[in-house]
């Protein structure tokens, strides 16, 4: 057998080892290549479809890479160890111009074909559809929001033509174009199942899109970090089987409950706070509405803590405490928790020269009044701490000063 | 001048090197080089620390080791900034002050008073830097992307800027130095291609250095401008634009992954060829790709935003990002070309360098995985890419730094390290690097976003094997460690060229005289010519005249080479 590089010409047994050894390679690369759809999750959508032809692609390559690199690493340091005692030099070659042509020009050669075929894949994912399903993404630290448009225009003419919920609802078969927007610091919207993810940019618009094939529920991540609660920063994709049950499972519900909107405060404050109008999920945890951050402080039996604490935060009653919490994040903070975390939600929709917590938000003393009156229920006895609605408001409106 | 103390009949006993010269202002190459790493293993043990809370932090799927969110977020970004900034690019400064000077046969660096201030700005950066932990440390990843590290960041995020500024004035120094010192102080017959690869490696880093650093140095300053002087650089609701901290930030350090690299390879260069006694295959392609390295790497660096640049900029980038592979694929190759035909010795320093060839190449293909953009889109800001940058900075850089320190140890300390504890401490740190940071590509493919205290529970069997895999190479560390302070007082004398190489920082005394070389050098003629006649004489007219009678003998002036100039020139 002589393998040895660098005298040229080589043995008949030599070129059938090759052969021999570059088929397995190549087998075994398509062996890797086959693992694919056990290592990346369930193809939620037809760009998941597109992207893993792609990674399945790069695994073949890859693999042959790693099993010619690794094989011809074993074979080196086994066939030219060193024998006990023997003290002299190795063999004395330095160059083969063949060999180093050939291990340049086949990765230029895969690279150019590498790059047309992501060029490919990326410029179809990126493609605007006929008859896109328009919807809005907004991420807060540390929640997201998705904004809806009534597909029948039923929404009354006087009011926003929007309404919002904390899961986005799509349904198989419709592509889909996000446009999204961030009220603080950059997010990013990741759907693992969906191989889809777009960086959310302060100042500037961006969109993703994606067409469901799967109907299910997915996690919806947060990828680019955002601060303390990144982790929980995370919502649901709930995709229907068709048009028809979204529909009726999602915006004929919310459109009827504009069109008559429930009276009492409990309901809408809870409403509120389900449908992610305010970036409060992602750092509180309450169990009633399966909320679980940890940034915040546990908003669980609420009702109760309220009135303990509202003597030694200086309040009169524990709806004006939970009242001064919103408006003024850092007047009070619970013990092992910092300033400058929450944001202020301000009753103006100007922000004030002095903003009394991390940032500004805008929530009108009629939402805070419905959201009081739903956190006022969250008492351990079952019986409210609060006053009635009349004297929520009063609370609120000081605080509103 | 001279300051060998002789004369025991035999081996030559190295000066113990006395620790008081290490703390002092000293214009020593060799000393300054000895500080480089030792703060540098400093800091690398503090910096592996904060990655083994990180760890127990994500040994559970809820938020609890930490307390809070946010001091999680400061481990990380402390693990990150002080392992590049405080570790890896110090200690390959490190090893290029010790041993390049050497390898050019010159008694110093062009400006050894530069050089020592480029150090001593090191430790003001790192204490202050820590010091952040009074303030209210960084807590926005070592990206530190505005708004969030202008607007939710403690002071320490300010200190973090000001003290990466002082180490990059630093690394700027020492680039200039390097560049000076292998430009003008060859030693007569030493062409450019006539170089240790190790000083082409340093050459090249120092090209990056000089280039990319200042750009990093402007965009520090924006982001401290904006922190603390209210203007509004990174601000949009002013004019501003996150994006461009982006790009400013990643022309530095995409380019600063290959100032991590490059030098590692360049030892890699050097072990594998010595320690297989076989001439580095390919040598001009070796040293070219260096360069070529460093130049293709300053017009890549927004493949770090494929899920944020503006969509139809992101394909060129692309198309460099996968270019980056060709020169990387020619040094593997070489690489695996200079041991074949090679007489290889297991000794740790070979170990670990064969270590780096095998984990170094896993992390290249995920680099082409992550270079396409559909994949990228998918695989950005998750577990995989954090397995991917460490297949590179620690299955690359870090064995590479292992492989040197066995490799030059006896010339630094004048003693061999114990090659027994070597082999187990390859062992030990190979594995248990594989499987701390081969499952984290699974967890990142399968939804796993970086840089979280709290994820999904499906992943915590995952995450389990990676933290306790993750504990055991923390606490192998401690074995080269170990290893290191044992030989000073315990090892074998190694004498002047154990390896019985023909680079230049072989050919004196262990560790070397002040100034270095008695007399002038004369370098063969190629610095990795093994298996030939001519090297053999080489080598051993220089072990004839390193004895120690010849030393004595020689002490007047004459330099071991001029003793015997003509056999000892090669062919």
């Amino acid at each position: 057998m002589n393998l040895s590089v660098g005298r040229g010409g080589l043995g008949s047994s030599t070129i059938i080892i090759i052969v021999i050894a570059a088929a397995a390679i190549i087998f075994g690369g398509y062996v890797i290549s086959t693992l694919t759809p056990s290592l990346l999750p369930v193809q939620a959508s037809g760009e998941a479809e597109q992207v893993d032809g792609l990674f399945r692609v790069l695994m073949f390559l890859g693999g042959i890479v790693f099993l010619l690199v690794q094989g011809l690493l074993v074979v080196t340091i086994i066939r030219f160890r060193r024998k006990p005692g023997d003290e002299s030099d190795g063999a004395h070659f330095s160059s083969n111009l063949t060999l180093e042509i050939v291990w340049t020009a086949i990765p230029a050669i895969t690279i150019v074909f590498l790059a047309i075929y992501s060029y490919n894949v990326f410029v179809s994912i990126r493609e605007p559809k006929p008859d896109e399903l328009h919807i809005g993404v907004s991420g807060a630290r540390f929640a997201w929001t998705f904004t809806y448009e009534d597909p029948l225009g039923r929404l009354p003419a006087d009011g926003p033509q929007t309404f919002n919920d904390a899961v986005l609802h799509t349904y198989v078969g419709r592509p889909v174009v996000l446009t999204m927007q961030t009220s603080d610091v950059n997010h990013a919207f990741w759907v693992p199942t969906m191989r889809i993810k777009q960086d959310l940019l302060a100042g500037r618009t961006t969109d993703v899109r994606f067409t469901p094939i799967l109907a299910g529920r997915y996690r919806v991540a947060c990828a680019e970090l955002c601060g303390g609660g990144h982790g929980s920063m995370f919502s649901y994709v709930q995709v229907y089987a068709n048009e028809q049950e979204w529909m009726d499972r999602f915006i004929d519900v919310r459109v009827e409950r504009i069109l008559n909107p429930p009276t009492d405060p409990v309901e809408v404050g809870r409403s509120l706070l389900t449908e992610g109008k305010y970036p409060c999920a992602g750092c509180h945890k309450l169990d009633d509405l399966g909320w679980a951050g940890v940034t915040g402080p546990n908003l669980n039996g609420l009702a109760d803590t309220a009135a303990r604490r509202a003597s030694t935060a200086g309040e009169p009653s524990a709806e004006s405490y939970i009242a001064n919490s919103v408006r003024h994040p850092n007047d009070y903070t619970v013990p092992g928790f910092q300033k400058n975390v929450m944001p202020q939600f301000g009753p103006t929709e100007t922000e004030p020269a002095e903003v009394d917590g991390a940032y500004y938000l805008y929530m009108p003393d009629e939402d805070l009044v419905n959201i009081i009156s739903y956190l006022c229920t969250q008492s351990a006895t079952g019986t409210p701490t609060c006053g009635d609605t009349a004297s929520i408001e009063q609370a609120v409106a000081a605080q509103s000063e | 001048m001279a300051s060998i103390s002789v004369p025991m009949p035999g081996v030559q006993p190295a000066p113990r090197p006395k620790l008081a010269e290490y703390l002092r202002w000293s214009v020593d190459h060799k000393i300054i080089g000895v500080q480089y790493m030792a703060t540098a293993f400093f800091f690398f043990i503090i910096g592996g620390a904060l990655a083994m809370l990180v760890r127990w932090e994500l040994l559970t799927p809820a938020l609890d080791a930490s307390g809070t969110g946010s001091a999680y977020n400061s481990l990380f970004t402390m693990h990150a900034t002080i392992m590049i900034f405080m570790w890896i690019i110090p200690m390959f400064a490190g090893f290029g002050n010790y041993i390049v000077p050497l390898q050019l046969g010159a008694k110093d660096m062009a400006f050894p008073w530069l050089n020592a201030f480029a150090f001593w700005l090191l430790p003001p950066a790192g204490v202050l830097f820590l010091l952040g932990y009074f303030v209210g440390p960084a807590e926005t990843g070592w990206t530190a992307y505005p708004p969030l590290s202008v607007l939710f960041s403690g002071d320490g995020q300010t200190l973090w800027a000001i003290s990466i500024h002082i180490a990059g004035v630093s690394s700027i120094l020492g680039a200039i130095n390097f560049i000076v010192t292998i430009k003008n102080m060859r030693p007569e017959g030493m062409g450019w291609f006539q170089m240790p690869l190790f000083a082409w490696a340093v050459l090249a880093t120092a090209i990056i250095q000089i280039l990319a650093t200042p750009f990093l140095a402007g965009g520090l300053t924006l982001l401290i401008l904006d922190r603390v002087a209210g203007t509004a650089f990174f601000d949009p609701s002013r004019g501003g634009d996150v994006l461009v901290w982006q790009n400013v930030f990643w022309f530095y350090s995409h380019p600063a992954v290959y100032l991590m690299v490059v030098p590692g390879m360049g030892i890699l260069s050097e072990v594998l060829s010595i320690h297989s006694r076989k001439p580095v295959f390919g040598y001009k392609m070796v040293a070219l790709s260096s360069i070529a390295l460093a130049l293709i790497g300053f017009t890549v660096w927004a493949h770090h935003m494929f899920t944020s640049l503006t969509p139809q900029l992101r394909v060129p980038f692309m198309i460099t990002s996968f270019i980056i592979a060709v020169p990387t694929g020619i040094k593997i190759f070489s690489w695996i070309a200079t041991l074949w035909g090679g007489k290889i010795r297991f000794t740790a320093a070979m170990l670990f360098s064969i270590g780096f060839l095998s984990q170094f190449v896993i992390g290249g293909i995920t680099g082409m995985m992550l270079g396409a953009i559909p994949v990228d889109i998918h695989l950005h800001d998750t577990y995989f890419v954090v397995s991917h940058f460490h297949f590179v900075l620690f299955g690359g850089s870090v064995f590479a730094i292992y492989a040197g320190i066995y490799h030059w140890w006896p010339k630094i300390t004048g003693r061999m390290m114990n090659e027994f504890w070597g082999r187990v401490h390859f062992a030990i740190t190979y594995v248990a690097f594989f499987f701390t940071f081969f499952p984290m590509h699974l967890a990142g493919m399968q939804g796993m976003p970086r840089r979280v205290a709290e994820y999904a529970p499906e992943f915590q069997t995952l995450n389990v094997i990676i933290s306790i895999s993750a504990f055991v190479l923390g606490i192998s560390t401690f074995i080269i460690l170990a290893n290191m302070i044992w030989a000073i007082y315990r090892g074998k004398v190694a004498g002047p060229n154990p390896w019985r190489a023909l680079t230049l920082e072989w050919q004196t005394s262990s560790p070397p005289p002040a100034y270095n070389f008695k007399g002038t050098p004369i370098p063969f003629d190629d610095p990795y010519g093994y298996g030939t006649e001519a090297a053999n004489a080489y080598l051993a007219a220089m072990e004839e005249l390193m004895t120690p009678a010849a030393q004595l003998k020689s002490g007047r002036s004459a330099g071991p080479a001029s003793a015997s100039p003509e056999p000892v020139a090669g062919d």
